[in-house]
């Protein structure tokens, strides 16, 4: 078996753990917030995957984690615009950040670009929502959701972030994972 | 943690090819937004329910009212200030509390979403997870990325568990800020994060060498996943659901 072979074997599993992920953080990891609510924490895995993991890995694991979440949880009619959504909040916070890089490797990337990444992020993940709330059930009832989605992104780069810092540091092995 | 969607029951819904199924719903779905009258849109929505009465009976089918009745009572908080214009309904002293076209408004953007909801609750409910995965390789999904759903799926439960042993063993060893809120909580939960991440970090060389093992990667395939029949009664299920779909599509036009 060829370094190329073992390498999609990493990638497979790399994809799956980080969907499984995405789909716990989204549906079991619930965090009470000041205003009597709750949000899920699936914004801090998108980040973690595509910071430390780059675009592609951040659009398949962020798309495909929410999408599965969605019908497990019984939101089935979300599940395709979850996966374009935080798909492609995850594919545009790799790549900024990979841009960003100097040399190239996404982990790479120096604070400020990334907390750009994930404004730029959460934009595409709260407009995202509106959009679609808006084609369901009328753009002034969407607009309740954006402060609650606003804090859920936003906690969700802050969390990320912190957590890619952390999880470098207390396992570095993570390297050799990246593709 | 239940990571599966299928719900045992009886009736056609069960029976019928997955695929034609699967089409059938898209459809539908579609056609909801086209420019339904409002009796169109209902009427879907009657025989969507009825479908997901007949096959898991009645109190399983209003369940997916519990899933959306918070944003559907939020639309009608929200009648009074959408389309000002059309004739009064409601008029409290000088209010306007809603006009015929807000109603009218409201009647369809409900109706559209409890359609879709029900529409799409029917298909995960009475089609295996099996199937819905042969289903996605029969319309061409890649074998990686078959895999990729089945391994999610795999270890969805068990990372669920590992989250909530880490988050038990965690909240042991806490002290004043166990029982921190607000912001606070945010900050608490991160090593519980850091460590159910690196957990589960920890099992991809794991999983790599396994899939490895079984040939995954390799020229000589050792394993594959199995089709779905394409017999007649796939002709016959595509011919009843296309003529369901062409009909509810005249209906709206004539």
């Amino acid at each position: 078996m060829d370094k190329n072979e073992n390498r999609i074997a990493l990638k497979v599993a790399l994809i799956a753990i980080l969907t499984a992920l995405t789909t716990v953080f989204t549906i079991v990891v619930r965090v009470p917030t000041p205003i009597k609510g709750y949000i899920s924490l699936c914004d801090v895995v998108i980040v973690f995957s595509a910071y430390l993991f780059g675009p592609w890995t951040a659009l398949i694991t962020g798309g495909l984690g929410t999408a599965i979440a969605d019908v497990i949880g019984g939101y089935s009619q979300w599940a395709p615009f979850s996966f374009l959504i935080h798909g492609l909040q995850g594919a545009v916070i790799g790549l900024i950040a990979k841009k960003a890089s100097k040399s190239g490797v996404v982990s790479d990337a120096s604070l400020l670009s990334v907390i750009g990444a994930g404004l730029l992020g959460t934009v595409i993940m709260v407009g995202g929502y509106f959009f679609v709330g808006g084609l369901f059930y009328g753009f002034e009832p969407a607009a309740t959701e954006i402060p609650m989605n606003l804090i859920q992104a936003i906690v969700g780069v802050v969390l990320g972030i912190a957590v890619t810092k952390t999880v470098r540091k207390a396992y570095p092995p993570v390297r050799f994972l990246t593709w | 943690m239940i990571s599966s969607t299928f719900v045992s029951g009886k009736g056609p819904w069960y029976v019928f090819d997955p695929r034609a199924k699967l089409i059938l719903i898209i459809l539908l779905c579609v056609e909801v937004f086209l420019p339904v009258p409002l009796w169109g849109i209902y009427l879907l929505f009657a025989l969507a329910f009825v479908s997901l009465f007949q096959a898991v009976g009645l109190r399983m089918s209003f369940s997916p009212f519990k899933a959306i009745g918070l944003i559907i009572f939020i639309m009608v908080l929200f009648i009074p200030f959408t389309h000002r214009t059309g004739t009064p309904i409601i008029v409290i002293g000088k209010t306007v509390l809603a006009t015929q076209d807000s109603l009218l408004q409201f009647a369809t953007h409900t109706g559209r979403f409890i359609t879709i909801t029900y529409l799409t609750t029917l298909f995960v409910w009475t089609t295996r997870m099996n199937d819905i995965l042969l289903t996605f390789r029969w319309f061409s999904l890649p074998y990686s990325a078959a895999l990729v759903i089945t391994l999610t799926f795999r270890f969805i439960p068990f990372i669920a568990e590992t989250f909530t042993r880490i988050q038990e063993a965690h909240s042991l060893r806490q002290s004043e800020h166990s029982q921190s809120k607000g912001w606070n909580a945010l900050f608490d939960i991160l090593p519980t994060i850091s460590c159910t991440l690196i957990f589960a970090l920890k099992s991809i060389p794991h999983l790599a060498m396994s899939l490895e093992h079984r040939g995954f990667g390799s020229s000589v395939k050792r394993s594959s996943y199995r089709s779905l029949s394409r017999g007649a009664s796939l002709f016959t299920h595509l011919l009843i659901c296309g003529m369901i779909a062409t009909t509810f599509a005249l209906l709206i036009i004539l």
